[in-house]
């Protein structure tokens, strides 16, 4: 018998973005809920099953950013850096595409597989928004899939991105110059995390950026235990 | 290990918090804003109606389909004049002050030594030819501080972007080309904030292309000579072809070398901010001393190298007794003096302390010191007037010694001219005799189809060291001494080769700016190129062929001149 094959991805997307809906759309009534481990956030579970694949849905918390002011945030970050999911998906809301694309690009700083759902196309379009879809690809190097979660269109395609990018070794994503004198400052950083073994699980020019932002979750990695 | 690396972001955070006045976290937002909304720029088109911002209205003007080039185009252009018109100055003090300081040092040691020369005109002249450029580049880096900080520089880049990827350069290869108008140098240490590889490579090579200010004195000098009427004319062809040969060779490079299509990228466009004094101060600052730091080293060494090449062999066989000869113009003086001294009925050596003759020597010395340092101009004319009232005066005292007094001057400015010819001569001679001259007469065949002598040969020699050092070996070679540059003029105008027939044409002329514009780098350009691409791979090969993309366009030049017969 032929072994199925098992991606794990994750589902993140701005409150309102309809993340809900995909997900329904996309495991249908395979769902089981839980909770976070610690905490009375629920986290809801589904599977789908195409073709050789078998596709493990977790839907992360609704949230604008990664950068832990908010228990919503961090659940989702831990997920991603945690868990390593195969893909992660990123619902973004077409008819607010500045403010949702800020997420993604944070993603993108975790080295996340990213893929990225181009949802409420029809909204944007009636409200006169204009998207070129292969120029955001081009320039976020990440896959974009127009979607339409309420009339369930796009679907089909969003599985076979994630299938892609599940399936394919290469790095993906762009990688944002933050300008030379916070680059000078992360490459200096990065290079002493790189020779500490015990932080090779996480990506080091993410952890050197949280750093310089003063992220309290990351200090805490450096502040504890040996060394 | 991980307290440590924790210390060192705090270090690090404290520098950020320091630049940009801000906490860091509120930098990195602002730089994935910025990158956002250049992508949404791109890929966007919104409906009219959307809420406009303070930065959109300005975007709307300075991103204008029309009206965003011309208005960049006249900001840049008011950055040049603002940074030369004030560097100028200092440029001279630290000229100056470094003459000065190796006169005196100069003078501590033995006259016409190995290590005087050394001393001056090595370490010294190194010295200088790097801290020169100092004032003009921290000024530079100071206008380009308030221009990015403000969140302009993003906008530029994004206005050239479609101008740059059509020719296979990037948005931001614009900023370093244009920075290579002033000085190649911080125009290839610009080209870090290109972050592809392939894309970084190219604008660093074709940088040199772009007329740095370094070769205007050369534009000057042969303009001036050979097409005065015509000046500006010239002068903006010439920054027209370094321009176009960029553009060829990127596409060149492109295809070649560096093959690939430019990678697609986002400008980053952030929210416009007023500048704060002390981020722009520590922007200038620290690119300033990298300056100094990383190129100043190599500069430095590779003067002493050229000192070297133009110094020795030491005291080379000449083809005139000058040391011998100065002495004899010595000799004829003192003739002249005893015979002044005769008339007056002393002996030659008290001649100086005659009653009479050293009233008319004091009038002098004190003329001399009036005029020391003065250009031409009223100051020099009211000390030539009190000089002849004074002279007038003693002359009604001593009506037997004025004509005497004449007498010994006319002598004493007879021997000095001689003197100076003497060492102009012998100046050039060895100079000619040393390995430069040597260099510069093994490539003459190699320069002659451009139109070149040998002389040029070893002025574009000492070019590599820096551009206007052409015209400082050409006037040294031309025995004129380095400063004056109406009779160097004259002497380009009036060298012949063997045959008899004109050396400097007004297309020989041209050949050799247009030769001058475009090949190698000049030293600290090649060291910045190897700071910046960590290989002599890459300066070695822009050494290369820049030269001979130059001699190419130099020969299509002379030799396309001449079969069209100007």
């Amino acid at each position: 018998m032929e072994m199925e094959k098992e991606i794990l991805v994750a589902l993140a997307g701005n409150p309102n973005s309809g993340k809900t809906t995909i997900f329904n759309n996309l495991t249908g009534a395979r769902q089981h809920v839980g909770n976070w481990p610690g905490v009375t956030v629920e986290k809801k579970e589904g599977t789908l099953r195409w073709g050789d694949y078998l596709l493990r849905v977790v839907d992360l918390p609704g949230t604008y950013s990664l950068s832990a002011h908010s228990i919503d945030e961090l659940i989702a970050r831990n997920f991603v850096v945690e868990e390593r999911p195969d893909v992660v998906v990123d619902i973004v809301d077409a008819s607010n595409l500045e403010r949702n694309l800020y997420l993604a690009l944070q993603f993108m700083e975790l080295e996340a597989r990213l893929v990225i759902a181009l949802n409420m196309m029809d909204v944007a379009e009636s409200r006169g928004f204009r998207i070129d879809v292969k120029g955001l690809e081009k320039f976020l190097g990440v896959p974009v899939v127009p979607t339409v979660a309420t009339k369930k269109i796009g679907m089909e395609e969003l599985v076979r991105a994630i299938i892609a990018v599940a399936s394919k070794d290469e790095k993906i994503g762009v990688q944002i110059n933050y300008g030379e004198e916070i680059e000078a400052e992360l490459r200096k950083i990065e290079d002493l995390i790189r020779k500490e073994p015990s932080l090779n699980k996480y990506p080091p020019r993410w952890l050197a950026l949280k750093l310089l932002e003063g992220d309290q979750e990351v200090r805490k990695l450096f502040e504890g235990g040996e060394g | 290990m991980k307290r440590e690396i924790l210390e060192e972001a705090e270090r690090s955070r404290r520098h950020l918090g320091s630049i940009f006045g801000d906490d860091p976290e509120v930098a990195i937002a602002d730089r994935r804003y910025g990158f956002i909304s250049g992508v949404c720029k791109k890929v966007l088109k919104r409906p009219h109606t959307e809420r406009i911002t303070f930065s959109d209205k300005v975007d709307r003007m300075v991103l204008h389909r029309a009206l965003g080039i011309p208005i960049f185009l006249f900001l840049m252009w008011l950055m040049f004049k603002f940074t030369f018109a004030l560097s100028e100055p200092p440029m001279g003090w630290v000229e100056e002050g470094i003459g000065w300081l190796g006169d005196k040092v100069g003078k501590l040691l033995p006259e016409g030594s190995v290590i005087q020369s050394l001393v001056v005109d090595g370490v010294f002249g190194g010295l200088g030819s790097v801290l020169v450029f100092v004032p003009l580049i921290f000024i530079l880096f100071f206008c380009i501080a308030i221009l990015e900080d403000s969140g302009y520089m993003a906008r530029a880049a994004f206005v050239m972007d479609r101008f740059m990827y059509k020719i296979g350069l990037h948005g931001r290869s614009f900023i370093p080309m244009l920075l290579g108008f002033g000085c190649n140098i911080p125009g290839i240490m610009a080209c870090r904030t290109i972050e592809q590889e392939r894309d970084r490579l190219v604008t660093i090579l074709v940088n040199p292309f772009m007329s740095c200010s370094a070769r205007l004195p050369v534009y000057l000098l042969l303009i001036g000579a050979f097409f005065p009427q015509r000046g500006s004319t010239m002068l903006f062809l010439l920054y027209l072809i370094g321009i176009g040969v960029a553009i060829l060779m990127a596409k060149v490079l492109r295809n070649t070398v560096l093959k690939g299509p430019p990678t697609p990228f986002v400008m980053e466009l952030p929210p416009y901010r007023v500048p704060t004094l002390r981020g722009v101060v520590i922007h200038m600052w620290e690119r300033g001393v990298l300056f100094l730091r990383k190129a100043g080293t190599v500069i430095f060494g590779v003067c002493l190298f050229m000192w070297f090449l133009t110094s020795f062999p030491w005291n080379p066989p000449c083809s005139k007794d000058y040391e011998g000869l100065i002495q004899e113009a010595q000799k004829s003086f003192q003739l002249e003096v005893a015979a002044i001294a005769e008339a007056l009925k002393v002996p030659p050596q008290q001649l100086e302390t005659h009653e009479g003759f050293s009233a008319f020597l004091a009038v002098q010395r004190e003329f001399e010191a009036m005029v020391e340092g003065l250009e031409e101009g009223p100051e020099v004319e009211a000390a030539h007037r009190w000089r002849q009232k004074q002279l007038a005066s003693l002359r009604q005292s001593y009506p037997d010694i004025y004509p005497l007094f004449l007498k010994y001057m006319e002598a004493k400015t007879e021997r000095d001219k001689r003197i100076e010819e003497l060492e102009r001569e012998q100046a050039a001679e060895k100079l000619q005799r040393s390995y430069a001259g040597a260099l510069g007469r093994a490539i003459e065949p190699i320069v002659e189809p451009l139109g070149f002598n040998w002389k040029i040969g070893v002025s574009l020699v000492g070019g590599i060291l820096a551009k206007e050092a052409v015209v400082g070996v050409l006037g040294t070679l031309y025995a004129v001494g380095e400063e004056a540059e109406a009779p160097l003029r004259q002497r380009l105008l009036e060298d012949r080769w063997p045959d008899g027939s004109k050396v400097f044409t007004p297309l020989v002329a041209f050949s050799l700016m247009v030769f001058t514009l475009l090949y190698v780098p000049c030293v600290a350009s090649v060291a910045v190129i190897y700071r910046e691409t960590n290989s002599w791979k890459w300066p070695l090969f822009a050494m290369l062929y820049t030269t001979a993309v130059a001699w190419i366009a130099a020969f299509i030049v002379y030799q396309g001149g001449r079969v069209l017969g100007t």
